[in-house]
């Protein structure tokens, strides 16, 4: 296996932190708005002790999206392509949201229109308890630029 | 109808909706994703988009929605999408799915289900889900 990723990235970076955050307090207004955004009826979303809808998790995004190691301009012309996520228990108001980011993986695909890479940022979340709130896997789609053009 | 009567193939009730652009500025601020292209035309089109976009998180979260539409009860266990197209406000969307496996747990049964999100036609996100939920639970339909 070689020891270089797409982008010439080093393989030792996989698994390496580059951003972790704590939230303030979720407010219960903050719970309402989301679903209100969304037209979701469920009282338990819109009550006075709401509990939140479980894509709300996605809005705890820490400071940054990806590891320094990956060039800014890799990014140009690239796009979000997708998520995959595993809820733990629901977000409540007064919960305070730890977030930590790792580069979970890089890799190449070669499609029709040519090759792609994929950069994944892997976001583990808990709440003061410690508790599971969600773990995100995010795509992130780049052409590398010589053959973008 | 109870959820035993959910089987493979069964087909969940589609949500279909048309989001204001009023809507998706509200996601965007409650989502803390300050993007202009989600609320202003003229950025969007800078970044050569036919106009303000929904964030690809907001099609994530609706089809969250038709799922809690249909089982209340449920809990999301997973949820995976992959955004294969832009989609625009004041245009109807169409969400739909459908069952795609079902497991019996020591407490209750878990759904898989395959998951479409369509605008003029075209699936502009897919994805998948595992729900998780109580034996005999009801459903929306």
């Amino acid at each position: 296996m070689s020891d270089t990723l797409p982008l010439g990235l080093d393989r030792s970076l996989i698994g390496a932190e580059f951003d972790s955050s704590t939230s303030e307090p979720v407010a219960a207004e903050d719970i309402r708005a989301y679903a209100d955004a969304l037209g979701e009826a469920h009282p338990s979303y819109l009550g006075p002790d709401p509990i939140a809808p479980p894509t709300f998790c996605v809005k705890f995004r820490g400071t940054r999206f990806h590891h320094t190691a990956i060039p800014r301009e890799a990014f140009h012309g690239g796009f979000d392509a997708g998520k995959d996520i595993h809820f733990g228990v629901p977000i409540r108001p007064g919960d305070v949201i730890h977030t930590r980011n790792v580069l979970h993986d890089v890799y190449e695909k070669t499609g029709r229109s040519g090759s792609m890479v994929f950069v994944v940022a892997r976001q583990t979340m808990t709440n003061q308890r410690g508790e599971m709130i969600a773990v995100i896997d995010s795509r992130f789609m780049l052409r590398p630029k010589e053959r973008a053009e | 109808m109870s959820t035993d009567d959910v089987e493979i193939g069964h087909e969940i009730p589609r949500l279909e909706i048309v989001v204001t652009g009023d809507q998706v500025r509200r996601y965007a601020a409650a989502a803390h994703m300050p993007g202009q292209r989600f609320v202003s035309d003229e950025v969007a089109r800078k970044e050569g988009l036919p106009g303000r976009i929904l964030p690809g998180n907001m099609s994530m979260a609706l089809l969250s929605r038709m799922l809690h539409d249909w089982l209340p009860q449920a809990r999301i266990e997973r949820l995976g999408v992959t955004f294969r197209g832009i989609v625009q406000p004041d245009q109807k969307i169409r969400c739909s799915g459908f069952v795609t496996d079902r497991r019996e747990t020591d407490d209750g049964i878990e759904l898989e289900c395959d998951l479409i999100l369509e605008q003029g036609g075209e699936r502009r996100t897919t994805g998948l889900a595992v729900l998780r939920l109580g034996r005999g639970s009801s459903t929306r339909s």
